[in-house]
């Protein structure tokens, strides 16, 4: 009567836990997963075969494009790839200019992250509250560079403009309430009982596992490794910057969870110095309107809300496009670790992996 | 359009001429622009770059020296006014803030420990930009990924990115492959660079860093160079069934298929031609019916 087989089904491409067009095909025995395979691509649109037939400054557009929550933190990788590739110095206004922005693009990431997250484990309140901080965000690039999402935020060798009259005043007004926002959201969660028991012990990934994956970001962190490149490797105007880097070693969602809100204060803390020892000066620096490159290959990693985004570049000699342009993308490198934190767990936990990974599919098809 | 341009539906309809052949390659969209240059940095083809030019700088200046010697032995000759003596062209100063960063001499440790432990492996050490680059021979990666991670004063715990490049005119190899490692306790980054040929399969990085898993297949999918040892070689963000390697030079950027004749350039009905011959191939009659 009752058969004693294994089940094979496919989780998505249309899932709304999968945060995009991610296929996982599962197999199980009971409710228990015993293979699991991410299949990808459903977003490939080729950003490397297109970035590479355009110019050097044509590229940002795409870079927006691949993880669109945090898409100046794809700008920020990308900008500083193409002046470490034609060596240029960036003014130190503009550096911390781009240090705050990022770091608010860090809160939104994060944010939409925790709703997103919440809203998949079955809690829908925060979904609201995160959804209301991330707009005033939002505003904030609106008024910087009149775009919401995709900002384009910067340019080879600094900024477009400087900083908008009145800036000022809405950081000033965001910073004063944002970290009791973080209480709300640590009120409704912490000690949530129903959150507890589905992230607890769930989708655990060693320290050894997670280097050997290659997997950076949160994740990383959460398993007791401190590795933040904005310490390791410093760029911006980090190296001037006083914060920590928060670490677990729990390793399971819910320190990841603890990881990222701690995040959060320290991203707030940043923004709050970028304000307070913001220079005076120029926001670009002095270059000839066509870039041409020169033999040359750069490899440049930053932070990226979720995890070490590389951007690497060739240079050809007396060409305005780059020969070779290639994103090492943090989601793509971090989905390897699905099926090690899946395979033994429960059917319904992988979601929680899922989203405990804050994959953007956008970013990991390119 | 007039009716004997278009081609006719065929009469007999059991035999249908065969699948409609368009000439994709000769379609002037998809006519590919190949890369003249191999931009392979490197120390030792920057040093022999910079010679060539002091010397052909040198060169120049010698001929504008015996013009000047001739030209003035002529007027002296002629008994004109001695010409002026030329001026050694000084390079053009830009005031930006560009400052090139060129290949230079390896100062890293570990960089000469790599060279030291591998020996005749290593084909060239040098720095650029800041960033380390050790290129060994192509039979001896895994040998250098294992001393890269398992060597207590290197230490390279992550690979963090992999990937590859196409170099099309280059001769004795056709690919370089990178490998950007990264040494979370030692805060050091390095890249090892492998040349490959067309149709080798260099070794599969899996067995020492697991994370080289989807990179690989990316490359493979992409670029379509094939790894040995490597535990799952297929594709993963094409579908299986795709032809072609995207992103090396040769292949087109535009698609295949109707999208190579623009909408613009149809004024002369090209699509609904093409729609009509091939139904006509297939002994379907797409054509209207007169109007009596």
């Amino acid at each position: 009567m009752f058969k004693n087989e294994e089940m094979e089904i496919n989780l998505g491409p249309q899932h709304p836990s999968t945060h995009g067009v991610l296929r996982v095909k599962l197999r199980l025995d009971g409710e228990t997963i015993t293979h699991c395979r991410p299949m990808i691509g459903y977003l490939h649109r080729g950003v490397e075969k297109i970035c590479e037939n355009q110019t050097f400054f044509q590229g940002q557009v795409w870079t927006d494009r691949m993880d669109y929550c945090s898409a100046v933190a794809n700008n920020l990788g990308w900008a500083e790839a193409n002046e470490k590739l034609f060596g240029i110095t960036v003014p130190r206004r503009a550096q911390y200019i781009r240090t705050m922005l990022n770091e608010f693009n860090r809160l939104a990431s994060h944010l939409i992250w925790l709703a997103t997250h919440a809203l998949d484990i079955g809690a829908m309140t925060v979904f609201l509250y995160a959804f209301r901080e991330r707009e005033d965000i939002l505003d904030m690039n609106e008024a910087f560079c009149g775009s919401r999402l995709t900002t384009t935020a910067f340019r080879i060798g600094g900024l477009r403009e400087d900083l908008p009259p009145g800036f000022e005043k809405l950081v000033k007004k965001f910073l004063a309430k944002f970290p009791s926002c973080i209480e709300e959201y640590e009120n409704l969660l912490n000690e949530n009982r129903i959150w507890k028991k589905r992230t607890i012990g769930v989708a655990k990934l060693s320290a050894e596992d997670a280097i050997a994956l290659g997997i950076t970001g949160p994740v990383l962190r959460a398993a007791g490794v401190p590795y933040d490149i904005r310490k390791a490797f410093p760029y911006a105007a980090y190296a001037e910057m006083n914060f920590d880097v928060p670490t677990r070693t729990e390793a399971d969602t819910y320190a990841r969870y603890l990881v990222r809100m701690d995040e959060m204060r320290q991203s707030a803390r940043i923004i709050q110095q970028c304000m307070d020892g913001m220079p005076e000066g120029p926001v670009m620096a002095k270059l000839p309107k066509i870039l041409k490159a020169e033999v040359n290959e750069v490899y440049h990693a930053t932070e990226a809300p979720k995890g070490e985004i590389g951007y690497y570049l060739v240079g050809e000699k007396g060409s305005g496009n780059p020969y070779r342009f290639h994103v090492r993308a943090p989601g793509f490198i971090n989905l390897q670790a699905l099926p090690k934190m899946a395979e033994g767990g429960l059917i319904a936990d992988i979601v929680a992996a899922i989203g405990t990974l804050d994959i953007v599919l956008g970013e990991i098809d390119r | 359009m007039s009716d004997e341009t278009l081609p006719q539906p065929s009469e007999s309809p059991e035999a249908p001429a065969g699948p409609y052949i368009y000439d994709y390659a000769a379609s002037p969209q998809r006519q590919v622009v190949m890369p003249k240059t191999v931009p392979l940095p490197s120390l030792r083809t920057y040093e022999a770059e910079v010679k060539a030019a002091v010397a052909a700088d040198e060169a120049k200046w010698q001929k504008m020296l015996a013009d000047f010697e001739t030209a003035k032995a002529k007027a002296e000759a002629e008994g004109k006014e001695a010409p002026k003596p030329p001026v050694r062209p000084v390079p053009r100063k830009d005031d930006n803030d560009l400052k090139t960063p060129w290949p230079q001499e390896a100062k890293d440790d570990d960089l000469h420990r790599l060279q030291e432990r591998l020996g005749g492996k290593v084909e060239e050490i040098f720095e650029q930009a800041g960033e380390l680059t050790c290129q060994v021979s192509k039979e001896a990666i895994l040998e250098a990924l294992q001393l890269c991670r398992q060597d207590i004063a290197l230490n390279y715990e992550m690979l963090a990115d992999q990937t590859a490049t196409h170099y099309p005119a280059a001769t004795g190899f056709a690919f370089s492959v990178v490998y950007h490692l990264t040494s979370i306790s030692r805060r050091k980054r390095l890249r090892l660079r492998i040349l490959v040929p067309e149709e080798f399969s260099p070794e599969s990085a899996c067995a020492v860093y697991p994370s080289a898993n989807w990179m690989e297949r990316e490359i493979y999918d992409m670029l379509g160079i094939r790894f040995a040892n490597h535990p799952d070689m297929t594709r993963i963000l094409c579908p299986e069934d795709w032809e072609g390697h995207p992103l090396r030079k040769d292949y087109p950027v535009v698609g295949w298929g109707q999208r190579d004749i623009a909408f613009r350039e149809d004024r002369g009905g090209m699509l609904e031609r093409i729609a009509l011959q091939k139904a006509g191939q297939l002994g379907i009659n797409l054509k209207q019916p007169k109007a009596e």
